[in-house]
């Protein structure tokens, strides 16, 4: 009894059921009114010019926030990466020892969201716009370097010992036969990198790190629905700009999708896209102006308050269990919504033209909107939890996950969909047989890398209450609580370095079955 | 049954299909009878494919009546559904779902007549077992098959896969595009008299062929040339004039 592969599809949805049992008792009576005007409140936006002309300068440094770190981490991506690739030092030096132990090391920063490193930022050097920039590229940075390193070690090296044996010079050799192979790749991932950069400098902004995230929580905060949907509508534009561009950039290039994962992909125009590259530095030179950051500024360390021996017993009496129990349940049900919900939902209005354009909208305001800000409306009627935090961070991830299904969807070959409508199967069961069986590994193989995200994004949604590790993490924070901030860190590091292990294997497992 | 000719199960009047430069199809008529086997001859560009699109409902003309065992395309989704569930279609790429096995596939031409539950649980069990044996036996394969991936198959056995989904819709019209391109000519010889053995009256089949010398099963033949109808008869009256007008030359394949 294998469940077959459309089926597969349709099983992280049943989450729903524990949902449906649990949620109910969650509901309080209080806000149903704020709800309302809350809803309402996005057909009617604030044009009031004066909060538009702040709302666009909060988009522009959020917009630059976003550039600034995306640029760093790719720089830093670049250099970690190389420095991380078992074929550059065994081209280099003839032995791959450093590279693995680059490799274990980088695991740290990767581990570690940037909201962690946003808020630690901030409490070393205090709030400057580098803040941002910087705690977005450290731990993407370390993010390119993974998979710029993967993609390297996976090429062929045929090429390159060619050249070595004809006498080129090691760096030489290197750049000339990998170059130009690893190019696609490199760029694909680093447009979806800059979309979540996009993401994450809103995110920061939440959490007080500056620009429109900022904004958008006082809005929320001082119930002004109205200024609040005005800033939401203004960063969709940016960001369904942003990713449309970019993939008129993929489709114009000829670069790889990210659905897929694939390895390798068939590049053209490579002048092009290094002329695009490098037209991106004085763009950022001038960013940089613009926000006013001063790298020189970050050297200029405060002194840590509280700073003291650490008070271990306290740190050791945490209820550790509970903590990282919730953050798992927390992590599943989540992960289990954004999955499941993304394929039920488009088998459910599958008859209903319209209504994929629809729910294309609801998914971009869930990639938009950043978690914590879902959750404050959310306890407008329901009470604080792990489930709560779950049904944000899963709407956001659904956007994410959702957008990625429905784009491979629409590039899918639609012959057995036809064959099977043309036979008189409705348009629902037609999709899900039809097209969905030939996405669904590769789906939940993404699906698999997003669960390991969502474990790490958990901490986003720790103010909500109760959630685990994240709001444990935060109280710990503002409470200069040192000694349990690096034990909550540590622990939330080894969690994803387990949580990308298992992930990577389950990925691993779901494509090679295909 | 009443006297009088029986309803046609496909009857096509006037049909046009506009194409780019000229209409892919001008006034076409076309009737099937329950039992007949008629086979559909013409060039490439011809319009054959067209024509069949039109007879399985995916293409809707821009003038003419298409009738299904005499009934107009119903309005209704629910009654259009069910016609097409009588429409069985042999593609020429097969449209087998690669991530199924063989009797998940078969099971796959019920789905129209099937609610959630049952197509759910094919996913998950092997249903109705001894009707998808029999249609493997019908097209001459083991029913040892049915619980294998399709990916598994060979060539042969991939197409008579296809052709056992289609009896398993229990379709009163059977339509195939050219199913007999791309196989060696002692298969496609020996895969036809299995199609033809199935379209017995009140089934009547329609299939577009590229290979005259394959002519001999089939009660009438359609010509097709640059979207009209050139030729309607027995396929008796088919010669080699006739063919190389079809063709405009030499005809493919041997002459019959």
């Amino acid at each position: 009894m294998k469940p077959a592969a459309p089926l597969l599809l349709l099983l992280p949805a049943l989450v729903l059921v524990p949902l449906a049992v649990l949620l109910p008792p969650l509901v309080h009576g209080g806000g149903w009114e704020l709800i309302g005007s809350f809803a309402l409140a996005a057909v009617t936006p604030s044009l009031d010019p004066v909060v538009l002309a702040s709302l666009l300068r909060g988009v522009a440094v959020t917009a630059g926030m976003a550039l600034l770190g995306w640029a760093g981490s790719l720089v830093l991506g670049l250099l970690l990466g190389a420095a991380s690739s078992r074929t550059v030092w065994r081209t280099l030096t003839g032995s791959t020892l450093p590279a693995e132990l680059i490799r274990r090391l980088l695991a740290l920063p990767r581990a570690i969201h940037e909201l962690i490193w946003g808020l630690l930022l901030l409490q070393l050097v205090g709030l400057q716009p580098a803040v941002a920039v910087l705690a977005i590229a450290l731990p993407f940075g370390a993010l390119v370097a993974r998979v710029l390193s993967d993609l390297l070690d996976a090429l062929p090296t045929a090429g390159l010992e060619a050249l070595r044996a004809a006498g080129a010079p090691a760096p030489a050799a290197l750049l000339t036969a990998m170059g130009p192979a690893l190019l696609p790749g490199v760029l694909s991932y680093g447009g979806y990198r800059l979309e979540c950069a996009l993401r994450s400098a809103t995110l920061l902004g939440v959490f007080g790190l500056g620009g429109l995230g900022t904004d958008l929580k006082l809005s929320l905060q001082s119930l002004e629905f109205h200024e609040l949907w005005s800033g939401l509508w203004l960063l969709l534009a940016v960001m369904l700009a942003l990713e449309g561009g970019i993939s008129l950039l993929r489709r114009r290039w000829l670069v790889p999708g990210r659905f897929v994962l694939a390895r390798r992909g068939v590049g053209e125009r490579s002048r092009e896209m290094l002329l695009t590259l490098a037209a991106l530095l004085p763009l950022c030179v001038l960013v940089g102006r613009g926000l006013g950051v001063d790298p020189a500024a970050l050297l200029q360390w405060q002194p840590l308050p509280g700073l003291g021996g650490g008070d271990w017993a306290a740190t050791a009496a945490l209820p550790w269990p509970r903590l990282v129990g919730g953050t798992l349940l927390l992590t599943a049900l989540a992960a289990s919504l954004a999955v499941g919900l993304a394929p039920l939902l488009l088998v459910v209005v599958a008859p209903v033209g319209w209504a994929r354009q629809g729910l294309r909208l609801l998914w971009a305001l869930g990639r938009l909107w950043p978690p914590p800000l879902t959750a404050l409306p959310l306890l407008f009627v329901l009470e604080p939890g792990v489930i709560t935090a779950a049904l944000a961070l899963g709407f956001h991830n659904l956007g994410v996950l959702g957008r990625l299904l429905l784009e491979s969807a629409d590039v899918a070959d639609p012959a057995a969909e036809e064959a099977l409508a043309c036979g008189g199967s409705g348009p629902r069961l037609a999709l899900l047989y039809g097209r969905f069986s030939a996405l669904a590994r590769p789906y939940l193989a993404y699906g698999a890398y997003r669960a390991d995200v969502i474990l790490r994004e958990s901490v986003v949604v720790g103010l909500v209450g109760a959630t685990g590790l994240g709001s444990q993490l935060l109280e710990s924070l503002s409470s200069f609580a040192w000694d349990q901030l690096l034990a909550l860190v540590a622990v939330y590091a080894l969690l994803t370095l387990v949580g990308e292990d298992l992930s990577d294997r389950a990925r691993h497992r779901w494509l090679r079955a295909a | 049954m009443a006297a009088g000719p029986p309803t046609a199960v496909l009857a096509l009047r006037g049909i046009r299909v506009s194409g780019r430069d000229r209409p892919r199809l001008e006034d076409v008529d076309l009737s099937l009878a329950p039992g007949e086997r008629v086979a559909l001859l013409g060039a490439s560009g011809a319009g054959k494919s067209t024509l069949l699109a039109v007879a399985n409902g995916l293409l809707a003309p821009v003038a003419g009546t298409v009738l299904w065992e005499g009934q107009a395309p119903a309005r209704s989704r629910r009654g259009r559904r069910r016609q097409q569930a009588r429409i069985g279609t042999l593609w020429q790429d097969l449209r087998l779902i690669e991530e199924l096995t063989v009797q998940q596939n078969l099971n796959a031409a019920r789905l129209a007549r099937w609610g959630w539950p049952r197509a759910l649980l094919n996913l998950l069990l092997p249903l109705d077992t001894e009707a998808c044996a029999a249609a493997l036996r019908a097209m001459d394969l083991d029913p040892a098959l049915l619980e294998q991936p399709v990916t598994a198959l060979s060539g042969g056995q991939r197409q008579r896969v296809a052709m056992a989904r289609l009896l398993r819709q229990e379709p009163t019209l059977l339509l195939a595009d050219e199913p007999l391109a791309s196989l060696d000519p002692r298969l496609a010889g020996e895969l036809l008299a299995l199609l033809l053995a199935q379209a017995v009256a009140p089934r009547a089949l329609l299939l577009s062929l590229h290979r005259p010398d394959l002519l001999d099963g089939f009660d009438r033949a359609v010509g097709l040339k640059d979207g009209r109808v050139l030729f309607d008869g027995p396929v008796a009256q088919v010669n080699a004039a006739l063919l190389a007008d079809l063709y405009g030359g030499t005809p493919p394949g041997e002459t019959p």
